[in-house]
């Protein structure tokens, strides 16, 4: 039980109340409640109207918005006093972090003591006024560490975009063209074009890794790093290893394969308990002939536009990559012609978002698409221009990457 | 805000299996209920797990990962060399998800089912 005396003893020591006569704290005390609060029970509901303010006897308390937590206070601590003072909502929510016992006074009682003391009232708003600068220092502090993570993040996003391509290799009676539009969030898009050595070969990757923000530009950086290792270096006969004139070679879609059930088995098996994955085109182009060997690992359906009008759609040959380290996939060719364009793209342009939440979809781009006429570059322009207009005013809540390649059509000599 | 119910049953097929009747979407806020109810089952003993899939209107790529961790918890040395998981299968998605699992070739690595006496047999 605690009685008056105790309870004056409990408000002495209240910073909050530093300065008031004891003939004050005896009205407060007075007119005080006990409170026994059991842990996880709610005192202040966020957006409630309240008159009550709190002192903690014992024990701790959570003020906190949701699941963001403010501040702890403890033993001696005040809280509610701001919607006491300026009978505002309550500003944030308040629970019991463990069992507690609380004084609580309500505004009623809070004025009519004070009134007695004119000196009172500067104390009070000494009191305020100081928490309010500690409430400014507080602000200050939490600014400089987000604008440090903010400096981070920023950090972050110039050494992922480090693992694009700086430049597309030129290569005779080919055009290819790229576009990668970040969202603002971190995200896990990329793409890839690059020569295999001692061949007319090119390599084209497209991929996505699932969700968004750090851990996806982490995975992000892993699988572009291991296809690209694994193709270039990964097969007998592009091995590091000199093995002399006599060197083995493997089949382009030898060198493939490999790269991908290396690239989906390392991360399926080392990074297990991640569960992350990504969805992949993959392809070698022999430059000369225009035949695409390919494999697609879960990713959106590559379109070849043919110089013709026809359209087809390169399928999955296989599921998302660094899952199941068993999974298996199989390798396909399309050959292409003269005039014909291959657009690779993401998820972030079939199913952008308008405000009403349609999503753009593969239809959209198979009825705006024309690639005859057009260049790579313009190509990707239209798509790109199309999507935005049927965003409006939506935010672009995902990266956009798209990959156009085109056999240029042969100016007959003479 | 997106919501996820999920009842417990169980049914007597070669092998005891626990049937997870999901309600509502899967997505970065609801797949940890997911998750820690997979736990808590296969925690109490479960082995084989059907994922009653007929109540999703939505799964996103935070509810495919889940998927993926569950089958991790349910593998053993024998099922680490199939290519399908014999201990987690899937019943009668609805067409939107259906057609989220076909992009992602996920169909590739799990059993799906239209049909629960099926799906119970296969176990």
């Amino acid at each position: 039980m605690i009685d008056k005396e105790n309870k004056i003893e409990i408000l002495r020591g209240c910073k909050f109340l530093r300065g008031l006569k004891e003939r004050v704290l005896s009205d407060l005390a007075a007119n005080a409640e006990t409170l026994r609060i059991d842990s996880n029970e709610n005192i202040i509901t966020q957006g409630e109207t309240g008159s009550t303010m709190y002192f903690v006897i014992s024990g701790k308390v959570r003020v906190h918005d949701g699941e963001v937590i403010w501040a702890y206070i403890e033993e001696g601590g005040v809280f509610g006093e701001m919607a006491v003072l300026d009978s505002e909502i309550r500003s944030a929510s308040v629970t019991a972090e463990s069992d507690s016992l609380l004084l609580s006074i309500n505004r009623e009682v809070f004025y009519e003591a004070l009134s007695a003391d004119p000196e009172a009232f500067k104390a009070v708003l000494q009191a305020v006024l100081q928490r309010e600068r500690e409430i400014v220092e507080q602000i200050k502090v939490r600014t400089a560490k987000l604008m440090s993570y903010q400096k981070e993040m920023e950090i972050g996003r110039r050494i992922q975009a480090d693992f694009l391509p700086g430049s597309i290799p030129e290569v005779d009676n080919w055009e290819i063209a790229a576009r990668f539009e970040a969202a603002r969030e971190v995200a896990g898009d990329f793409y890839d074009v690059f020569k295999l050595e001692d061949s007319s070969h090119l390599a084209v990757v497209i991929g996505d890794v699932c969700d968004k923000g750090v851990g996806a530009a982490l995975f992000m950086t892993l699988f572009r790093s291991l296809i690209r290792a694994s193709s270039l270096y990964g097969c007998v006969g592009s091995s590091l290893i000199d093995t002399g004139p006599e060197k083995p070679t493997n089949s382009v879609s030898e060198v493939l394969l490999n790269s991908i059930l290396t690239t989906n088995r390392y991360i399926a098996t080392t990074h297990a308990g991640s569960s992350m994955f990504a969805s992949m085109f993959f392809g070698f182009l022999d430059t000369e002939t225009g035949k695409l060997t390919y494999v697609n690992a879960g990713h959106e359906s590559p379109m070849v536009f043919r110089k013709n009008g026809d359209i087809e759609l390169l399928d999955i040959t296989g599921g998302v990559l660094g899952l199941f380290p068993t999974a298996s996939y199989a390798v396909k060719t399309v050959t292409l012609h003269e005039g014909d364009l291959v657009f690779t793209y993401t998820d972030g342009v079939n199913e952008a978002k308008n405000l009403d939440g349609d999503q753009f979809t593969e239809q959209r781009i198979l009825e705006i698409a024309a690639p005859e006429g057009n260049d790579t570059e313009s190509f990707l322009a239209i798509v790109l221009d199309a999507v935005r207009q049927f965003r409006g005013e939506a935010e672009q809540s995902d990266d956009i990457t798209m990959l156009a390649l085109k056999y240029l059509p042969q100016v007959a000599a003479g | 805000m997106a919501t996820l119910n999920i009842m417990v049953g169980e049914a007597q097929s070669n092998v005891p299996v626990t049937i997870l009747r999901l309600e509502g979407d899967i997505d970065a806020a609801t797949q940890k209920a997911l998750q820690d109810k997979a736990t808590e089952v296969v925690a109490g003993g479960a082995t084989h797990i059907l994922l009653d899939m007929s109540g999703v209107n939505y799964m996103g790529s935070a509810g495919f990962r889940a998927i993926h961790a569950l089958t991790n918890m349910l593998s053993s040395e024998e099922s680490s060399t199939l290519s399908k998981s014999p201990y987690l299968k899937l019943l009668n998605p609805t067409e939107s998800v259906a057609r989220v699992i076909k992009t992602l070739g996920f169909d590739m690595y799990l059993d799906i089912y239209q049909d629960r006496d099926e799906a119970l047999n296969s176990f």
